[in-house]
């Protein structure tokens, strides 16, 4: 959870977005995001999700307001120096591989840091065994399944180590031994101290994993806090053309049978702690 | 860079004559301006030729496309001025100023052609033109996907600057070796696509009849004569003054003095 006195890593200070054809992308959009947050950004289609997520790097300048980076306006620095700390992961890995090799793709993104030769090599040892992409080395990104490609998208990145890590649906299209990677990789830089922000419409990962989670709708913010309480508040939830949790529903069912399960509980750990206490109180549900 | 410029070459639709205008019609138009332009390389007559276009643009209610689409070519423009200049001793900011109108002829007379011809009336009209309904389907759906292709670009664009790639680099080794990052994702998901359409079409059936029929078939009205008629009269015109260059008054032939 976020920590009260520390100051924020990224202020977004009341910003709005309109493309050239007058769609109003973001408006009046607010949000402090602290030093080792996990978030979870959700929302219907054309929320404005992508959009707020390109600001982060400069990519796209909001037509209104500002965005502070480590207590610094962004508005004056190139999108090379700003993704020196943030790291954008796109949806479509597609639109980044172009080398002839895995072992080039990966030092293109160092070759940018202006890295000497050495340094870059050990580097790219690294990251590809880090992503069990070494067998792979000399082979082409363009061999690649989905999956392999989005490690090596993500490991294009992750090479550069930057402080915030923005993933545009990282979950898109993976099946779960590629999900339970995602995860441990993301465990792992949360505990290096980095700060990982997603925009997904996977409710149950978010429900499991992230502590926060920003609804969106219409290009602006409407419910920021901890997962628990959005994913338990079904007027949100519907707003946002969201559904509930499995879990959630599943504490619906219980309750028809008599079984009352506290509110908070939402995760799968904790429904199996609440029926195993409730079991060892009782013989049969 | 801003890929906004090819949204001067989407079809949109609008109720005006040039709108209502056959397409074979209107890519006469196209053909007509290019050979026009490709025949002076001075700066009057092509001026001139640029000036006829205005009222057409203007009947197509297209005057803020158009300069989008101008406007969106300027990095050519300033491309085409300092190479001239620096390579071209004699006259050569004159003959750079009269290939930025060369090339702005081209450019608005094609944009005019896209932003007015839907691309299924495009499609009937190369069949009309006994061009294989394969050929004129794949044709209409190359063109419908101008505007996918620039948004995808611009990902592209987005997804390579997110790892320190950076647009302008000095030198034009450099720049061409630049274009690299950019080129290679956009040739790739464009053939990934094709192949994607090519399925699709494919499990719907596509060329399982030869000799299909059409919801509604197009034809060169009286206004579509006119039009044409006009247009070839220019031209022919255009080529005599061509021939007869050198007995065209001095101003006709006036360049910069530099």
């Amino acid at each position: 959870m976020m920590d009260e006195n520390s100051h924020p890593l990224i202020m977004i200070h009341d910003i709005d977005y309109v493309y050239s054809n007058g769609t109003i992308a973001l408006k009046q959009v607010s949000l402090n995001i602290k030093k080792g947050e996990f978030i979870a950004i959700m929302g219907q289609n054309g929320a404005g999700k992508t959009t707020l997520i390109r600001t982060f790097n400069g990519l796209i300048r909001p037509t209104k307001g500002s965005i502070f980076l480590e207590g610094e306006n962004i508005d004056s620095k190139t999108i090379a120096t700003i993704s020196k700390k943030v790291g954008v992961i796109f949806q479509n890995p597609m639109h980044q591989l172009f080398s002839n090799t895995l072992e080039e793709e990966i030092k293109f993104s160092l070759k940018n840091l202006n890295l000497d030769k050495e340094e870059i090599q050990i580097k790219v040892d690294q990251i590809l065994k880090e992503f069990d992409l070494e067998k792979y080395r000399k082979r082409s990104p363009f061999n690649l399944s989905g999956g392999e490609s989005k490690k090596l998208a993500t490991a294009s990145i992750l090479c550069r180590d930057p402080d915030i890590l923005v993933f545009d649906e990282p979950t898109l299209g993976q099946d779960a031994k590629e999900i339970n990677f995602f995860l441990g990789l993301i465990k792992n830089e949360l505990e290096r101290g980095k700060t990982i922000i997603m925009v997904t419409h996977n409710i149950e990962f978010t429900v499991e994993h992230v502590p926060r989670t920003i609804l969106m709708g219409g290009g602006q913010i409407i419910a920021d806090g901890p997962t628990q309480s959005i994913f338990t508040n079904e007027f949100l939830i519907s707003k946002s053309s969201l559904i509930m949790p499995q879990i959630y529903l599943f504490k619906k069912e219980l309750q028809k049978i008599g079984i009352t399960v506290p509110k908070e509980v939402i995760r799968e750990s904790e429904i199996t702690n609440f029926l195993d206490n409730y079991l060892e109180g009782k013989s049969t549900i | 860079m801003s890929l906004e410029f090819l949204s001067a070459f989407k079809f949109l639709k609008k109720e005006t004559f040039l709108h209502n205008l056959d397409p074979r019609a209107k890519l006469l138009l196209a053909i007509t301006y290019t050979i026009s332009a490709l025949l002076f390389q001075e700066i009057i007559p092509l001026l001139i030729i640029l000036i006829t276009l205005l009222p057409v643009i203007i009947i197509g209610r297209l005057f803020k496309k158009w300069v989008k689409s101008v406007k969106g070519m300027s990095f050519l423009y300033i491309f085409i001025i300092v190479l001239n200049t620096l390579f071209i001793n004699e006259n050569g900011l004159s003959f750079a100023i009269a290939m930025i109108l060369r090339i702005s002829i081209m450019i608005s007379a094609f944009s005019l052609f896209f932003l007015t011809v839907d691309p299924n009336d495009l499609a009937l009209s190369l069949i009309t033109m006994k061009i294989p309904y394969e050929y004129a389907f794949s044709f209409s759906l190359a063109f419908r996907f101008v505007p996918t292709i620039a948004i995808e670009t611009q990902n592209i664009i987005d997804a390579q600057q997110s790892r320190g790639y950076e647009m302008q680099k000095k030198g034009i080794i450099n720049q061409i070796k630049n274009l690299f990052p950019l080129l290679v994702p956009l040739i790739v998901s464009s053939i990934r696509r094709a192949f994607n359409v090519a399925e699709a079409l494919e499990s719907r059936s596509f060329g399982n009849k030869k000799d299909r029929t059409f919801y509604y078939m197009i034809k060169y009205s009286i206004k579509d004569w006119i039009f044409s008629l006009y247009l070839i009269l220019l031209l022919t015109f255009l080529i005599f003054v061509r021939i007869n260059f050198m007995l065209m008054p001095l101003w006709f032939r006036w360049s910069l003095p530099l």
